[in-house]
């Protein structure tokens, strides 16, 4: 069985083409004056919270490679190196990513950690890396887990995890408007990314795709962006602060909160952790169906469009 | 990529990105055209619970929001703006600026420029039951 097994670092050793791509776009924008904004205190926090997501994954990614070691100890199954084994892991990986994605955003727990990912009102480069710390504390590495049982290196899933994130870092701009239509049908783009990013009604929980846009117009979660409906970026109700500890850990808080308020039953406390974004025992909030529902009620010539299917 | 190089490049970067974006003048905060714009960004917001009314404060920078629910604020988050109802707030004054303190995580404290003559307007409508 491949022990020894070393992939590169490749999200580490794309930080100077990352930083790179934030200044063409920064200088495309100034330039072109169009494609984007970018606002200093937005991009600081953005780029902080990147530097804290490496940070954490260094403190705390013994977790996730030890999980992955001892399932790679248990499994009877070795499928190599080949180039072949790394091309169908990264294709099954971007499959791990959709759902991983999709429960970030429909169960409170993982969207806790996601959400800090949406809550900038801007879309730019500087956008794709406002990424969590509190990533471990989902639990999510379990999803991984079956690619590892089939014989998967943990190297390689998590290199090819490197390489899912890396290809994410490009979409997230407004300076490119739509690709060639072969590609727009098979993979991620920026204008699919955008739709995912939108804090419109249309667009909310739609189009959790890493690479491969494919999984979700076979899940049912594909939505075009439409020319009539620019996004509106950004959380439902927008923070009211940069400073990046809270936007790194203000929904564990209001989870926490939630979940120990006086008088609650059991069921109740676990609807608070775990149910989608939005549920409350009273009915007092509203969760994405209420959200489309309301607009539905003011503009039903929306009725039967993409979003409102 | 060892951490004695990827750590001083991620500070630089930060740091001069930073200083790139605040010289290319990217650090202005929101200002409201008109009263009418300050109620736009609320109901966009707070689409459940429209402005009725709204109040500029003298720099246009924010505005106090008459709502059924009580009064709420828009306030500048850069380039763009935050909103809040304003159940819970404490109000200080502290020579040209209004304190507001909301029992919110994501929007702890709120300081706005006002002179003295707007803050007599907006304490007397913070004051007014909804």
């Amino acid at each position: 069985m491949s022990e020894q097994i070393t992939y590169p670092d490749v999200v580490a050793l794309a930080v100077p083409m990352f930083i790179a791509a934030i200044l063409i776009e920064l200088a495309w924008i100034g330039i072109k004056h169009r494609g984007g904004r970018y606002e200093t205190r937005d991009a600081l926090t953005s780029l902080v919270m990147g530097a804290g997501n490496v940070a954490s994954g260094i403190v705390l990614g013994f977790i996730t490679w030890g999980v992955f070691m001892a399932l790679w100890a248990i499994t009877p199954l070795d499928l190599g190196t080949s180039l072949w084994v790394v091309l169908l892991c990264f294709v099954l990986d971007d499959l791990r990513y959709y759902w991983v994605h999709r429960f970030g955003h429909r169960i409170r727990w993982v969207w806790a950690s996601h959400v800090n990912h949406h809550s900038s009102q801007h879309y730019n480069l500087t956008t794709a890396l406002r990424q969590t710390w509190t990533g471990t504390f989902t639990f999510m590495m379990v999803v991984r887990a079956p690619l590892i049982l089939l014989g998967f290196h943990p190297a390689m899933v998590l290199f090819v995890g490197g390489l899912n994130l890396i290809y994410q870092f490009w979409i997230h701009t407004e300076a490119i408007g739509r690709m060639p239509r072969w590609f727009e049908a098979v993979m991620n783009t920026p204008s699919h990314h955008r739709v995912h990013h939108g804090r419109n009604a249309r667009y909310l929980d739609a189009n959790y795709a890493g690479v491969f846009i494919i999984w979700d117009k076979l899940f049912g979660t594909y939505v075009p962006e439409l020319d009539e409906e620019k996004p509106q970026y950004g959380i439902v109700h927008n923070l009211g602060t940069f400073n990046p500890l809270r936007v790194a850990f203000h929904e564990w808080i209001a989870l926490f909160r939630d979940v120990l308020r006086p008088g609650l039953s059991l069921r109740q406390r676990l609807a608070y952790a775990f149910a989608p974004p939005g549920w409350s025992h009273d009915g007092s909030r509203e969760m994405t169906p209420e959200i489309k529902a309301r607009h539905l009620a003011t503009h039903p010539e929306d009725r039967g469009t993409p979003g409102f299917d | 990529m060892p951490l004695e190089i990827l750590g001083p490049m991620v500070l630089l970067g930060i740091v001069g990105i930073g200083v790139l974006l605040h010289l290319m003048g990217l650090s202005a905060p929101h200002h409201f055209a008109c009263p009418d714009d300050a109620r736009a960004a609320w109901d966009n917001a707070f689409p459940q619970h429209p402005a009725r009314r709204a109040t500029l404060c003298a720099d246009n920078t924010a505005a106090l929001i008459d709502t059924d629910a009580g009064p709420g604020l828009v306030w500048p988050m850069g380039a763009d703006v935050a909103a809040r109802l304003l159940a819970g707030a404490q109000i200080e004054a502290h020579g040209e600026t209004l304190s507001i303190r909301l029992p919110d995580f994501t929007a702890p404290r709120i300081r706005l420029p006002l002179p003295q003559e707007d803050r007599a307007t907006w304490r007397d409508i913070l004051e007014t039951p909804a």
